[in-house]
């Protein structure tokens, strides 16, 4: 069966080549059925390498080398296991889902800007599945770059306004510094082993590695998915990405893009497992980020960038169950936010739709009696996010915060406190969006509706996957079977917590969830009640409200700095070092050019006198061929 | 065994249709059917299927590099007829001739890989340059053509002259025409080689440096690349250099690396690598007309394809037949446009973007090719070359001198590019039939596949 | 490694000494001819006429240029003359190895003389020997 598997990423690429080719020739109705049906194929392909890794276990399809240079060979493979297949079906499904939702939202663009819109949306799933399928660090690498571009290319897709290009640029310059992390490490790899295939590395990581190498090659991976996942201090382009269509932060600024970074590291584990520090790095950089971005989102009042910067946190506590070796919990925690946050975009997008693009959550409010869909199942979107009990985020977020008590308690407490957050501004943006009277303009009032039947379907079927989507994993306590780890164990090594302690605490976390819910639901109600709320803060909360100034920290750093460099390399430097030197050479080889052209006379003679001479020339090259050797190896 | 056979038998067979057959326009498609029996024929030979049991007394010798390279200039021509040939037919009068003769050209080039045996060297010299001769000269009302003709076979006369000399005098040192020597005792120099021999090796040097027009003998080239017209330019810069080389090579791996403790053969290579890197591409900065500029070119890639003679390891081998494949397909690409060209200088190309899209794209991926940009097959051929040498230890400044003209090189290829995308003007050109496009892409295509893949050519080499 | 040094061992070799004999042989060879030559110019007796001065043909008097055009054709026949001529020169080497060479050399020399033949019926049928036009 493995044999298809080429097939997954076939697709998408065919979708990529026909809507981008024959975008101006083909009608908006092919080109969804294009768009959409060749993600619907792949995941259908995905299902049954699904269930065949589930019966047979994983394979490496070899299908040509890449590169072949001597003795060192990248071929160009798929690794087919437990781990991709579930990122595959996350992917595909839930793509599909987006790709579905998109034909309806972006239906008001121009037919030639609608297939440019899907061939981006194509070439994103086939580079992303590209990034999980393949068997080494190249091909990943390739993938990696290639959804970078698409992201970069989605953000920007309303080129026109300038604000939305330079988040663009700023996505992709983040993504930059992340990549040369990245390609340091798989430099450092490949010249200490000589491959980059998962299989060899992880069978040779114990011997051929030393500490150092280790540590080091984990570290600069972890720079790459930092940028990729948008960890501090790369964080910050991805609230700016929310200039894109929201499908597109729904699929790969939430859903999919920016878990790769998990994905790696999950990939990884063996060379993590064997360097503690960085685990202990990731972790608290994930800590760190979970809670510096929930603090942000509190304030936020669009509804995108709160979506975006919970986005952020709930990577941060992705990380924080990979820095505590719970690496089946990271991924399991990525299914589940597929979940949960493609539904909240998806929701958030139907309501920019109702509003006519309005983003701004102070202008809204009471949609739940116009939106029924749209609100209940962001209502559950809600619920899962902040760990209801048994929704999927319940289970998900409850594993993390066991692995990591087990861990530490300090880091546990600390993830509390941002679990505590998170519940709170999830409340405050659902209380402000969807109930309490309307604030918005009476324009907006009436034009208010349900969104058609493409957008609402794909919320249902995630709505549904959100409420469910954790019993594959369930506790032991509430009769749960464990499948996900061990699906997963044979790639990553499962966490298990067994016993009468475990449940003891399952029961503690499920009251104590409650309890806290119910104090932050209250709280937040308070804090945020809608008829007080003009939407200006002041004090601590204007800090927080602009994002602690992290972008105007970094501009000061970083980029006002490296602009003075600049300015002084262009204006002094270029202009009078470089450039003259440059513009001498060209002159120079544009004099030598002109008299070496005169030796051609067109004479036979003299061409035939020329040769007679180099002749002789050449004679006393043997001659005296020592002191000739002399003088060039003085030279160079 | 079976190409030289073959081609020598369609040349024949060609020669004998000129007054057989009526019709012009059917030459064309006979000489890309032999084309492609002979490559069959050559790819049967590859894989162990020889036609003619011909016993040549060691004379010739068949290896698997010989054949890929046979392969090579079977296939290279066999593109340059089906996208040229329209052209070879408005070239003169005597069209079947001069696929007979295209024909016999790659007769001297298939005896010219094989050749073990200063005498099938000659004569494979010597098939391959007369024909050639011929074809510089086939524009007989242009003075330019005639006098071109002239001065390559005088120039060619006297290279051949000192080929001759070459080899009579490594007879006289060695007492044997074989490339394979048996030194015996008396006339030693030194007790390890005869001074006639290492005399005769610097003269047949010599005469190989003027074919495959390395400085400081190449001053036919321009001349006479300029002279001929274009279509046969095309083909005597890329399949006739490239086999040029091939020989070069095997003299150089066989008798030269065997006087190597006497002569610093390697310091020779390289003064003339130099020379030749140095000569191509700074003379090509100033040129004016497109034609002229290839020629310059020609002689600065030939600088690089020297590079092999330095290094001669295996990587050199795989470089030389991946340059050769990409200069060739890369040079017949840039004369196939410039054939349709009415104006061959710069400024006759200002504006082709616009008037032909196609032509302009292919074109510019061609000129890629030539200045060794990466994704482009001629950039795998430029590292192979350097890396080869890198291999081998020592030379690193000839290496640093290579990537210094390379980037010489970027200048004068992409005055094209520049001339054709970002200079107003309405460029000119014949009519274009949508085969020579769809000719065009595919070539395109080529290129770029081996720059992405070089191993899909040189796994031939192995299996 | 000198070019230098290698004429000089071959010097060595055979020392210059042996040679002399030689040497002086050849010195008053040439300095016999130039002195007989030199002399004979300035003591033999000498008419001018202009008669003298004519370009010699047979005792024939000369009219006309010499270098005038003449038809290419003359110039094809001959190379062609030569051309086979040589071609058949090749043959006498088989006649003398006639019954050495066997069938092998026969199939061999037909096989030399099916590509001749093609040459020649190339030239009559493209004109080459038509002498009008």
């Amino acid at each position: 069966m493995n044999n298809i598997a080429y097939l997954v990423p076939l697709f998408p690429l065919l979708g990529f080549l026909i809507n981008g080719l024959f975008r101006k020739s083909l009608s908006k109705g092919t080109i969804g059925i294009i768009g959409c049906g060749t993600i619907l194929l792949s995941f259908i392909v995905s299902l049954i390498l699904f269930f065949d890794v589930k019966a047979n276990g994983g394979v490496v399809v070899n299908y040509f080398n890449f590169i072949d240079v001597a003795s060192f060979q990248i071929p160009f493979a798929f690794q087919i296991d437990q781990l991709s297949v579930i990122f595959l079906l996350i992917i595909t499904g839930i793509g599909f889902l987006i790709h579905l939702y998109s034909t309806s939202y972006m239906h008001d663009e121009s037919s030639e800007h609608f297939g440019r819109y899907f061939a981006y949306l194509n070439l994103f799933v086939f580079s992303m599945l590209l990034l999980i399928m393949g068997a080494n660090y190249v091909i990943m690498f390739i993938g990696w770059e290639g959804v970078g571009l698409c992201s970069y290319l989605l953000i920007g897709y309303w080129f026109k306004n300038i604000n939305y290009t330079n988040a663009a640029k700023k996505a992709f310059v983040m993504n930059r510094i992340g990549d040369l992390g990245f390609l340091l490490a798989v430099f450092w790899l490949l010249s200490k082993l000589g491959t980059a295939n998962y299989v060899d590395v992880f069978e040779q990581a114990s011997t051929g590695l030393s500490s150092t190498d280790v540590t080091a090659i984990t570290l600069l991976l972890f720079v790459g998915a930092m940028g990729k996942s948008a960890q501090i201090p790369l964080y910050t382009w991805l609230p700016d990405a929310m200039a894109g269509p929201t499908p597109v932060s729904a699929l790969i600024h939430a859903a999919t893009m920016v878990t790769a970074g998990i994905y790696m590291i999950a990939r990884s584990n063996v060379l993590y497992s064997l360097s503690p520090l960085t685990q202990d790095v990731v972790a608290v950089i994930g800590l760190a980020t979970a809670i510096l971005s929930a603090t942000i989102a509190l304030f936020q009042n669009d509804i995108k960038k709160v979506l975006a910067y919970s986005t952020v946190s709930q990577l941060g506590f992705m990380f924080l169950a990979l820095g505590v070796g719970a690496y089946t919990t990271g991924v399991f925690h990525v299914m589940t936010h597929a979940f949960f946050k493609a539904l909240m975009f998806l929701g958030a997008g139907s309501v920019i739709h109702a509003m006519g693009g309005e983003q701004d959550i102070t202008k809204m409010g009471g949609l739940v009696k116009k939106l029924p869909i749209t609100a209940w199942t962001f209502v559950i979107g809600v619920l899962a996010i902040s760990g209801f009990p048994f929704t999927s985020g319940f289970v998900s977020k409850d594993e993390i915060l066991l692995a990591v008590l087990a861990h530490s308690p300090v880091l546990f407490w600390f993830a509390v406190f941002a679990a505590i957050l998170t519940a709170a501004y999830m409340f405050r943006l659902m209380m402000l969006v969807f109930f309490g009277g309307f604030r918005g303009t009476h324009e907006q009032e009436h034009h208010l509706h349900e969104s058609p039947s493409a957008m609402t379907i794909p919320l249902i079927i995630l709505g549904v996957l959100s409420l469910i989507g954790g019993f594959v994993q369930l506790p032991h306590v509430f009769g749960g079977e464990d499948f996900f780890n061990q699906f997963l164990a044979p790639i990553v090594p499962a966490v298990t917590h067994e016993g009468a302690e475990a449940a003891t605490l399952e029961y503690y976390l499920l009251g104590g969830t409650i309890v806290i819910l119910v104090i932050v639901y209250v709280v937040t109600k308070k804090l945020f009640a809608v008829d007080r709320f003009d939407g200006v803060y002041t004090g601590f909360k204007k800090v927080l409200a602009d994002k602690w100034y992290i972008d105007e920290l970094y501009n000061a750093v970083i980029v006002n700095p490296l602009d003075k460099l600049a300015g002084f390399l262009k204006n002094v430097v270029e202009k009078s070092g470089i450039d003259g030197i440059v513009n001498g050479v060209g002159k120079f080889v544009n004099y030598a050019s002109r008299q070496l052209r005169l030796l051609q006379s067109g004479q036979v003679g003299n061409y035939i006198l020329f040769m007679v001479l180099s002749i002789a020339v050449l004679f006393l090259v043997f001659w005296n061929q020592e002191i000739i050797v002399q003088f060039l190896q003085k030279i160079f | 065994m079976n190409a030289i056979i073959l081609s020598a038998a369609f040349g024949v067979v060609m020669m004998l249709c000129s007054f057989l057959i009526k019709n012009k326009s059917n030459f064309r498609h006979i000489a890309s059917v032999a084309l492609l029996i002979l490559l069959i024929g050559n790819i049967a030979d590859t894989y162990g299927y020889t036609f003619f049991a011909i016993d040549t007394h060691g004379m010739l010798q068949f290896n698997r590099f010989g054949l890929l390279f046979n392969s090579i200039a079977i296939g290279s021509t066999l593109l340059y007829v089906l996208l040229t040939g329209k052209e070879i037919e408005n070239a003169g009068m005597h069209v079947a001739e001069y696929f007979t003769l295209i024909l016999f050209v790659l007769c001297g080039v298939t005896l010219l890989s094989a050749y073990n045996n200063l005498l099938t060297l000659f004569l494979g010299i010597e098939i391959m340059s007369i024909p050639l001769y011929i074809l510089t000269g086939s524009d007989k009302r242009n003075m330019k053509s005639n006098e071109a003709a002239l001065k390559y076979f005088l120039m060619g006369s006297f290279s051949t002259g000192l080929m001759l000399m070459g080899i009579a005098l490594t007879y006289g040192g060695t007492g044997t025409f074989s490339l394979e020597v048996v030194r015996n005792a008396p006339n030693m120099y030194k007790g390890l080689v005869s001074f006639l021999e290492i005399l005769g090796l610097l003269f047949l040097l010599v005469s190989m440096a003027f074919k495959v027009s390395a400085a400081p003998f190449h001053f036919w080239t321009p001349d006479v690349y300029d002279g001929a017209p274009s279509v046969f330019t095309s083909f005597m810069a890329t399949i006739v250099k490239a086999a040029g080389f091939i020989a070069f090579i095997k003299l150089c791996a066989v008798r030269m690396a065997e006087t190597e403790s006497v002569v610093d053969w390697k310091m020779i290579y390289a003064i003339i690598i130099v020379a030749t890197l140095l000569v191509g591409n700074i003379t090509a900065v100033f040129q004016q007309s497109v034609k002229r500029m290839l020629a310059y070119s020609s002689i600065a890639q030939a600088g690089f394809m020297l590079f092999t003679l330095i290094s001669l390891n295996d990587m050199a081998y795989e470089g030389i037949l991946l340059y050769s494949a990409a200069y060739s397909l890369a040079t017949i690409g840039i004369f196939a446009v410039l054939v349709k060209m009415k104006d061959y200088t710069f400024d006759g190309y200002n504006g082709l973007a616009k008037t032909q899209p196609v032509l302009a794209a292919t074109n510019t991926v061609f000129l890629l090719s030539l200045s060794g940009i990466p994704l482009t097959a001629g950039f795998f051929a430029k590292y192979y070359m350097l890396a080869a040498v890198v291999k081998t230890g020592n030379y690193t400044w000839l290496v640093i001198t290579g990537v210094l003209f390379a980037a010489v090189s970027v200048y004068y290829y992409f005055r094209v590019i520049q001339a054709m995308y970002f200079k107003e003007g309405n460029a000119e050109t014949t009519t274009i039939v949508p085969s020579f496009k769809y000719g065009l892409i595919a070539l395109a295509a080529i290129i770029i596949l081996l720059g992405i893949f070089p191993t899909l050519l040189l796994r031939w080499l192995y299996f | 490694m000198t070019l230098l040094n290698m004429f000089l061992d071959t010097a060595a070799a055979n020392s210059a000494a042996n040679y002399l004999p030689i040497g002086i042989q050849i010195f008053f060879a040439i300095g016999f001819v130039a002195t007989m030559l030199v002399l004979s110019n300035f003591m033999g007796p000498k008419r001018k006429t202009s008669d003298k001065l004519e370009t010699f043909a047979s005792g024939i008097e000369t009219h006309g240029d010499a270098r005038q055009p003449m038809a290419i054709k003359y110039f094809l026949v001959a190379i062609l003359f030569v051309l086979f001529d040589v071609e058949v020169i090749f043959f006498y080497p088989y006649a003398v190895n006639f019954k050495e060479l066997g069938w092998a050399g026969f199939g061999e020399i037909v096989l030399f003389v099916a590509f001749f033949l093609a040459g020649f019926v190339y030239i009559i049928k493209k004109g080459a020997l038509n002498w009008e036009d």
